[in-house]
């Protein structure tokens, strides 16, 4: 029997799509459970959430930008 | 993630997050325990601090001495306040100019006109507005006849705070030199006055501008250096008995046949009665204030402060106007150009009044009388919201200088309405008022006349047809007392240089809705066109029922996750194009127009994408119209619009942006749009501001804005909404449309069919996703004359057209079926475009026909 060590990641759909294309980058991601949820390596998480709130800024307009 | 985006100013606007973690189940104790402190903390949320008690790491604790860290260098709480601030309505910002209005106050609606004569509006919602103090605000207020220290006055009255130095000095610094010159053309001959001589010596010494000075004896040349210029002299125009048409004071005019010698603006009582009130320092009653404002924004009063008894003045050639204008506005004398109308002889004077029947509206009056502060016409731009009548400022306006005019406007359909409304509005005699366009050109009869063009027709350079350069001849060899520019904010400047160059004209006047570019350029029309006179405020239109208040709505559709996947993967190009076909959009639009069909209201829905509109609208079965539909069509589909009641929703490209006047429609729903436009989103407003019904009793206008979430479209969507929100409109987010998955006959519910909808979307031709392809079909062939379609029957019978203007080779592509021609065979058309099935305009019935015969003959008989 084998275990893996991982974080369960709960999001929506859409972003689910995002995460996986940052996957592509760097893997990260141990399996893709189903339509909202993943399971990823402890280690990454950090990186990317920083990840995914730099892909997200970009479709937020503010008014200096 | 949630706490991350909760605390950065701008996380209203940001898409909702969704991503939660949680320790794994089954991973081993010792780990779940270490990874404990590292991955849980930062998932904590704003609510999560508040709860266990923590302190909150932002500013959101208030401690005595964090305004310096808060604010950084715009910490001004060490501005005393005055002791009255409360009954105050202003704040002036000391490093930026900017003033703040509270829109509650008792006050604010005369602090308003006072503002609006000075400052610029940078954003005017419900209750805080805000204006700014730019050289160009101050160069208007100049132009209208208002005194610095006026200026200064009102400024230090309203305020909650001395107003800065530097502000003062600002104030001081650009009125000081702005509107102290003037151009004027008077008998033909261009003069530089002022009622300042010295200004004008140091003007002189400057060599572009004395060597453009005209003398009348050619021997002073020589001995120019070092000696006083002999200026001319003459007498400051008064205002006198000037009124504007369609006004109050017109009508009491034509009733007692008395001289008005008040003018037009005096519609306040008391306005006279002012120069005591200026005094006064403290805060006065009510009555006294409106005095006061009077005094200053009143345009009667200000002329007497602002004209002197003697105007000095000197010749200027010509040719050399354009390099003295610009001159001048380097070494900081801008020049104001009026035209002293009422004394121009060599210009005959053109028939032309108001109908007696015409009234102006009081905002409309306001605008004018702006222009015409001093009895002269002043060149300018007046910004007034879509469909608050800005056609009927321009004939006004046309009919108080009447002299002959030229009206330009931007396509052939608009010069015709332009046509039937001076002939609507004014008495014009239909002979004396012509039209100058591709398929049209006559000249009017008569010394003086009214010719409405395109300014594509006038600012051609390339090689012109016979009869049109004849017709360009005739503009070129007059002189014309007043030019019409309409829609200004959407000509090149380049363009504009040309027609102004072209046509002399001794005033302009430019109209628009939306005075905002996204390249900036507007700061150009400043000096090619003039300052801007006017600016109206859209949500004091809407309360007083001269537009439609409208509610807007900005709709999210969540991203399914197969077009989100391909979103992520895609170019540019196809983001948008999957980002308009997301089938939530679909599912939402169609919701949309279910629900207002039934509620009774004429649906217009705005793509700029023509194949998501011509996806869109044969899925939903509506009627469409895009660059390629045929006129004839288009009108057939435009009257069903209007007058059938079956026919509720029409699907439009952006050809019915600005064009297309369609009064009926009371609600807009937008499936894509031209990236972040901003003009864009207040046009296509601007189509349902005219609502007929806009004055039944609670009667809303609605305008939705469909956006594919976590796209750029949210980018664009916010930026797009800017311009409006500075109008005072609060744009609504909907995440989730009550009922929508309930709603029978439901389009692409199943996953199947949004694959299926995916897969058609990924075979579309690039050429699809562009947003110019709304070019195509007709208007190309028209253009081009050698313009030959190529039609490319692809695989999955999906069609293309790609108009080119080579018509030597043919390339067909497509499967072997298609080649060989059997597809034709097995393909049937099940979902045809509605536009077919529109009747055709079909003969009378016989019976009709018989009777009608009859009645004829009996007429003749």
């Amino acid at each position: 029997m084998k275990a893996y060590k991982g974080v369960l990641l709960t999001c929506d759909p859409a972003v689910k799509q995002l995460i996986l294309s940052i996957d592509e980058r760097l893997r990260f991601i141990i399996m893709d459970l189903d339509e909202t949820h993943l399971l990823v390596s402890p280690d990454k998480v950090e990186w990317m959430r920083a990840e995914l709130e730099t892909e997200l800024e970009k479709n937020t307009y503010t008014l200096d930008a | 993630m949630a706490s991350n985006g909760a605390d950065h100013g701008g996380s209203a606007k940001r898409p909702r997050l969704m991503v939660k973690l949680k320790q794994p189940a089954s991973s081993s104790r010792a780990s779940a325990a270490a990874s404990l402190s590292s991955s849980r903390q930062p998932s904590l949320s704003r609510d999560d601090y508040e709860e266990e008690g923590l302190p909150l790491e932002d500013d959101y604790v208030a401690r005595p001495n964090d305004a310096e860290y808060r604010f950084h260098s715009r910490d001004f709480t060490k501005m005393p306040l005055k002791l009255d601030h409360a009954s105050r309505p202003l704040w002036i910002s000391p490093d930026d100019g900017h003033i703040i209005l509270e829109g509650f106050s008792p006050l604010a609606e005369q602090a308003q006109d006072f503002l609006i004569a000075i400052a610029e509006p940078v954003s005017r919602p419900a209750f805080i507005h805000e204006y700014k103090l730019t050289p160009y605000s101050l160069y208007a207020a100049v132009s209208v006849g208002l005194q610095p220290n006026d200026i200064i006055e009102v400024l230090n009255r309203l305020s909650k705070v001395p107003v800065p130095e530097t502000v003062l000095d600002f104030i001081r610094e650009y009125t000081a030199s702005f509107g102290k010159i003037k151009l004027v053309l008077k008998q033909n001959k261009y003069f530089v006055e002022s009622a300042h001589p010295e200004i004008l010596q140091t003007l002189l010494r400057d060599e572009v501008i004395g060597a453009a000075r005209v003398r009348e004896d050619p021997s002073a040349q020589s001995n120019k250096n070092g000696r006083m210029e002999v200026l001319g002299k003459a007498q400051a125009p008064t205002r006198g008995d000037l009124v504007i048409p369609g006004t109050e004071s017109a009508a009491k005019k034509a009733q007692q046949s008395v001289a008005a010698t008040n003018g037009a603006a005096a519609s306040r009582p008391g306005a006279s009665a002012t120069g005591k009130a200026a005094e006064s320092a403290q805060a006065a009653p009510r009555a006294d204030e409106a005095d006061l404002f009077s005094a200053i924004i009143g345009v009667d009063e200000a002329d007497e402060l602002d004209e002197d008894d003697t105007v000095h003045s000197f010749e200027i050639a010509e040719e050399y106007i354009e390099q003295v204008k610009k001159r001048c506005n380097e070494i900081g004398y801008p020049m104001l150009e009026e035209y002293d109308f009422r004394n121009d002889q060599l210009n005959a004077d053109l028939e032309i009044d108001l109908k007696p029947i015409t009234h102006i509206r009081p905002y409309q009056e306001k605008s004018l009388a702006k222009m015409f502060g001093n009895g002269r016409a002043r060149s300018g731009i007046i910004v007034l919201p879509c469909g608050a009548g800005k056609t009927l400022v321009g004939i006004t306006a046309a009919c108080t200088i009447k002299k002959s005019c030229l009206v330009l406007c931007t396509s052939s359909v608009s010069v015709y309405q332009w046509r039937q409304q001076f002939l609507q509005w004014s008495n014009i005699q239909d002979n004396q008022i012509s039209v100058f366009t591709a398929d049209q050109k006559e000249k009017f009869s008569g010394a003086s006349g009214i010719v409405v063009s395109t300014y594509s027709m006038v600012a051609n350079t390339g090689k012109r047809s016979h009869t049109s350069q004849k017709m360009m001849n005739f503009l070129e060899s007059r002189e014309w007392g007043f030019i019409l520019l309409d829609e200004v904010h959407v000509v090149p400047a380049s363009m504009f240089r040309r027609v102004l160059t072209k046509i002399k004209a001794h005033s302009k006047l430019g109209l628009t809705a939306t005075l905002v570019r996204e390249d900036e350029k507007i700061d150009e029309l400043n000096f090619l066109v003039g300052p801007k006179l006017y600016e109206a405020n859209w949500m004091d239109l809407a309360a007083k029922g001269h537009i439609a208040t409208v509610q807007c709505a900005e709709v999210w559709c969540p991203m399914t996750p197969e077009f989100y996947r391909e979103y992520l993967r895609e170019k540019s190009r196809k983001k948008m194009l999957l980002y308009c076909m997301n089938p939530k959009k679909f599912q939402a639009a169609q919701f949309l127009i279910d629900y207002h069909e039934n509620r009774g209201d004429k649906i217009i829905v705005f793509s700029d994408n023509v194949y998501a509109l011509e996806a869109y609208a044969i899925k939903l079965r509506k009627l469409y119209i895009h660059g390629g539909t045929p006129q004839v069509e288009r009108m057939r589909i435009l009257q069903n619009f209007q007058h059938n009641p079956l026919v509720n929703t029409i699907f439009l490209s952006k050809v019915g942006d600005t064009s297309i006047d369609l009064p009926e429609a009371t609600c807009l729903i937008q499936i894509s749009s031209h990236f972040g436009s901003r003009r864009q989103e207040a046009q296509r407003l601007g189509r349902i501001l005219r609502a007929k019904r806009r004055n039944d009793e609670g009667f809303n206008a609605f305008f939705y804005s469909l956006v594919s979430k976590d796209t750029s479209e949210m980018f664009y969507s916010t930026k797009r909404q800017q311009f409006l929100i500075d109008q005072g409109y609060a744009f609504r987010v909907i995440t989730h449309l009550v009922g929508q998955e309930d709603m029978p006959g439901l389009v692409y519910k199943s996953q199947a069919e949004q694959i299926e909808l995916l897969q058609s979307v990924l075979i579309a031709n690039e050429s699809d996703a562009d947003l110019g392809s709304d070019m195509r079909g007709s208007e190309w062939a028209d253009g081009s004359g050698a313009g030959r379609q190529r039609r490319i029957v692809g695989s999955g019978g999906q069609q293309s057209r790609i108009p080119s203007g080579v018509a030597k080779a043919q390339r067909t592509m497509g499967s072997l079926n298609a080649l060989s021609g059997a597809q034709h065979m097995s393909y049937i058309e099940r979902n045809r475009s509605m536009n077919k099935t529109l009747a055709k305009d079909q003969p009378r019935h016989k019976a009709f026909q018989k009777r009608a015969a009859n009645a004829k003959k009996r007429v003749e008989d």
